[in-house]
């Protein structure tokens, strides 16, 4: 049943990825069928909790291929179909051909190619084809990044991706070779008993790690979310960098692990929600905000990760299955909740043309229903109840108070809640700057005030992602069941223990809320009514003459924070001021500099190139010298023999 | 049957006790100063005159203008009906509650700042940039009480999470959420509910442009607010679970008095703190926090 479901799937994507360049409609119909059979195939294994193999009778380069799809997979394969599914209908619209005449086809191919390419990689048991699909992941994502190649710093940026994205290539390839020379044999699967094996978790953190986007290996994820087609940033954000996190639990689940794995990965995961959050509250273009904000989410997923390895090695079922559990719903949810966000931002940049947050303003108007939607995203991404953002840090809170109240193992959990919880407020603060400045108030400039709603196409995958959010705000208990599963695949001898979460009554407390919530707008609203509204221009205390310049903007709103961490951000500051008898205009432009990658890579290759010039001189084309250099090798050798060295 | 009278009981509890507060901070206020001072009860008919008036609404601000302080009223309600009142113990209670409390707390401080942001003012803008940034201290605060009481007690549910700590412990950890709760509360020496000065404040130029019953919802909610942070201090240092039913709210009833007359006293001998310190008078309120939390920790050891 999965095997025909899965192969239906794969044969859609396939068909689509080559009939989709001339034929869209067919493109958008054989896109949803694979989403619904993915689906369905990603839910049975879920709801069933057993595993599905598949071991092809023939040879793939050699290796017999195998597939595999087990509740871990499953998990996230649900992420692949959903976002990919949605995304197609998004991009039907949003690039279409009308608007993109030149590389819609080629968005359409490359997107039926990623979404098969992360499937399989999903599926692959055997390391060789594994690495296989992940190259061919990583360079569609590639070509769909440069979608709009014509400008430079989208080329700069797929640059950067594809360069960053290679590095952490080199890393798997190492990894995957030295695992297969070890345990002889390329397939996937458990090797606990191996315990030489565990120094090669490093290796897999650091090449997953690039992809997941964890801090400071994150260099190349803000510039790539922000300059691909916002389609194409809601899969890299939801999707594509899940497949980092997908390895880092995969092979944490899988591979014996070094002793003090689980503080490393909680650390990172501390550094990330607190950096990429900071990163996130100062930036001005919204695009980039959200790309750094999934910094943070994949940061406080590694929270959830380090501690649920953490309770293995000290053999804590009771927290570790709670915090696993709010790490796999945090990883659905905040692919779902990105993608809507991003969506959103998409809407704002296909009705304005631009991204600076500065220059949007009072959009509510002309786009009420990306405004709304956008708002539940918002909310969602604060982890503010009764949606479901709240509901997976919940759990991964939960997992570490109850280690912080059992005691013995976890004087380190102590910082993590801490950083969590500032986390969290930074991110209320991020979000509640990006919708007011973009959305609420005067538009700041003409675009913005002659925007217009998207279409339905657009409007109707955000709105069927509010309304999943909102499903697992209000009934969480029907989505840990099936995540129980995948938590029981990642570490099968937990099985007997009891969770400790209580999600039915948080959701029964959820539902509740939300109708108090309905109950009271609805009192307000009727009061308001009754008592009569005046209409009347913002009071300015007194100034008799206000403009929509003169609102906050992103930059301001940020201030107090960014100060915070100055030290971090390092803002570049232009200031022209108004000098002279005839002064130019004056000017204000600020920019958050990427730190990690234009203070420390950027130098340190700098340094690299001139070691290289300076070496090149060696090389001048003297034939005499070359003759001397090989006198002084052979010398060498010799003296090294003679004394008895070697 | 019997929750829901006891939900229903609480709820007007809250609903009608909140609004004696802010009306004794000015009582207090207005003795040390040696003026009469307005009465005690003059919230009351405040919210009852602005629950009766008519709305005058920005030509910039969407329906959320409406929307944002109801949610946000109902939200920090929602979080008082959390908190259990000394020996009453809670009426809902399961664990992690402690976090939707928070949480929510947050969402209000979410739609009090959007329903700034909706005017366009420049004031208001600002107000919502203060209070979200602030609150970032502040929340660092109240998690790590939070943690404090987890360690000290072993419960993640509100309901049994209130052991009261050995003597300095308390006495750090009081002081630590006293900070917190003037600063989440907006009094001096943090904001100063009184002035007139848009440009010296944090909630009060939020709130600039609401009038009529969204600002009655709004001045309740704050009032709320301040009780809730003055139950959960009073139950975090005293031992008050431990009495019989009546002694111990009248124990409870009695410390968040005091700790309202606390606020007055503050409030009158002390001056607004330059906007640069409020973040070091924040980290100073969230180490306050964190001392007992180490010496909890440490402690059991």
């Amino acid at each position: 049943m999965i095997a025909v479901l899965l192969a239906l799937a794969g044969l859609c994507l396939i068909l689509a990825a080559g009939m989709g360049r001339s034929h869209p409609r067919i493109w958008l119909g054989l896109s949803v069928i694979a989403t619904l059979c993915g689906l369905s195939a990603a839910l049975s294994v879920l709801g069933g909790g057993e595993i599905w193999l598949w071991r092809g009778g023939f040879t793939l380069g050699g290796e017999v291929p195998s597939l595999r799809l087990d509740g871990v997979s499953a998990l996230f394969l649900i992420l692949v179909c959903v976002v990919g599914g949605l995304g197609a209908i998004y991009s039907h619209e949003y690039w279409s051909e009308h608007h993109y005449p030149g590389s819609a086809p080629k968005s359409r191919s490359w997107w039926s190619i990623l979404t098969l390419s992360m499937t399989l990689v999903l599926t692959c048991a055997n390391g060789l084809h594994f690495l296989f699909a992940w190259e061919a992941f990583a360079l569609s994502a590639y070509f769909l990044i440069t979608l709009d190649h014509g400008r430079g710093e989208v080329r700069k940026a797929g640059w950067l991706y594809l360069a960053a994205s290679h590095a952490g290539t080199m890393a798997l390839f190492a990894f995957f070779s030295a695992l297969a020379a070890r345990t002889g044999t390329w397939e996937l699967g458990p090797v606990h008993a191996q315990a030489g094996l565990a120094p090669l978790f490093w290796l897999a953190l650091a090449g997953f790690g690039v992809k997941a986007g964890m801090f400071p290996l994150h260099i190349w994820l803000p510039s790539a979310h922000a300059n691909a087609p916002s389609h194409v940033s809601a899969i890299m954000s939801a999707v594509a960098i899940k497949m980092g996190v997908y390895g880092i639990v995969r092979f944490s689940g899988w591979l014996p692990l070094p002793e003090n794995a689980g503080w490393t990965i909680l650390a990172i995961g501390c550094a990330s929600a607190l950096f990429g959050i900071a990163f996130a509250l100062a930036q001005n273009d919204i695009k980039r905000l959200m790309a750094y904000c999934s910094v943070e989410n994949v940061g406080i997923i590694l929270i959830g990760l380090g501690l649920s390895v953490l309770a293995v090695q000290h053999g804590q079922p009771a927290w570790g299955k709670a915090a696993l559990a709010g790490t796999f719903l945090h990883v659905i949810n905040h692919g779902l909740l990105k993608t809507l966000l991003f969506f959103g931002a998409g809407s704002v940049l296909h009705a304005t043309g631009t991204r600076d947050m500065s220059r949007l303003g009072g959009l509510w108007r002309a786009m009420p229903w990306t405004a709304s939607l956008f708002a539940v995203g918002a909310m969602a991404v604060s982890g503010l109840p009764p949606l479901n953002g709240f509901v997976g840090e919940w759990a991964i809170y939960q997992g570490l108070l109850r280690a912080v109240a059992q005691k013995e193992h976890a004087a380190g959990v102590l910082p993590a809640v801490i950083v969590l919880a500032g986390s969290g407020a930074l991110a209320l603060a991020a979000f509640a700057k990006a919708t007011g400045v973009v959305f609420l108030g005067a538009p700041r400039t003409k675009p913005a005030a002659q925007a217009v709603e998207c279409g339905w196409l657009m409007r109707a995958p955000m709105f069927l992602l509010a309304v999943v959010m909102l499903v697992i705000g209000l009934l969480p208990g029907l989505f840990f069941a099936p995540i129980m599963n995948s938590v029981a695949a990642w570490a099968p001898q937990w099985s007997g223990a009891d969770p400790l979460l209580s999600p039915r009554t948080l959701g029964g407390a959820h539902t509740v809320l939300a109708c108090a919530l309905i109950a009271g707008v609805a009192l307000l609203l009727r009061m308001v009514r009754t008592n009569g509204t005046r209409q009347s221009p913002t009071w300015d205390c007194g100034y008799v003459a206000p403009s929509s310049r003169m609102q906050y903007t992103s930059g301001s709103f940020a201030g107090i924070a960014r100060g915070w961490f100055v030290w971090l951000l390092r803002p570049e500051v232009l200031i022209r001021r108004v000098r002279g008898h005839f002064p130019g205009r004056a000017l204000v432009v600020e920019r958050i500099p990427e730190t990690v990658l234009e203070k420390i890579i950027d130098p340190g290759a700098r340094a690299v190139g001139y070691m290289a010039d300076a070496a090149k001189k060696m090389q001048h084309g003297r034939l005499h010298l070359y003759i001397l250099y090989v006198f002084l090798g052979v010398t060498a050798l010799g003296l090294m023999i003679l004394l008895g060295g070697v | 049957m019997f929750i829901y009278i006891d939900i229903l009981l609480r709820l007007a509890l809250w609903l009608l006790l909140a609004p004696l507060l802010p009306g004794v901070i000015n009582k207090v206020k207005a003795w040390v100063g040696g003026r009469q001072g307005p009465p005690v009860l003059q919230l009351y008919y405040d919210l009852a005159r602005l629950w009766r008036k008519g709305v005058v609404v920005s030509t910039l601000a969407s329906p959320g203008f409406i929307i944002a302080p109801a949610i946000a009223w109902t939200a920090v309600v929602a979080a008082a009906l959390l908190l259990p009142l000394a020996g009453a113990g809670a009426a809902l209670s399961f664990d992690g509650d402690v976090l939707l409390l928070v949480y929510l707390l947050a969402l209000a401080r979410f739609c009090t700042a959007w329903g700034a942001m909706e005017t366009g003012s420049a004031f208001e803008g600002m107000g919502a940039a203060r209070e979200v940034s602030f609150a970032v201290l502040a929340e660092i605060g109240i998690i790590t009480a939070v943690l404090t009481l987890v360690v000290q007690s072993g419960s993640i549910a509100l309901s049994s999470m209130f052991e009261p700590l050995p003597g300095p412990g308390a006495a750090l950890l009081a002081v630590g959420l006293f900070i917190i709760l003037l600063a989440e509360n907006c009094r001096v020496p943090f904001d100063d509910p009184n002035t007139h000065l848009e440009l010296t404040m944090i909630h009060e130029v939020m709130v600039l442009d609401h009038s009529g019953p969204p600002l009655a919802m709004i001045l309740h909610g704050a009032a709320v607010k301040l009780m809730l942070f003055s139950v959960f201090l009073a139950q975090a240092v005293l031992p008050l679970s431990e009495l019989p039913l009546l002694i111990s709210l009248a124990a409870l009833a009695g410390s968040v008095l005091l700790i309202t007359v606390a606020v007055g006293l503050v409030e009158s001998l002390t001056a607004r703190l330059a906007f640069k310190r409020v973040p070091l008078l924040l980290t100073i309120g969230f180490l306050f926090c964190l001392f007992p939390l180490i010496l909890t920790w440490m402690g059991d050891l």
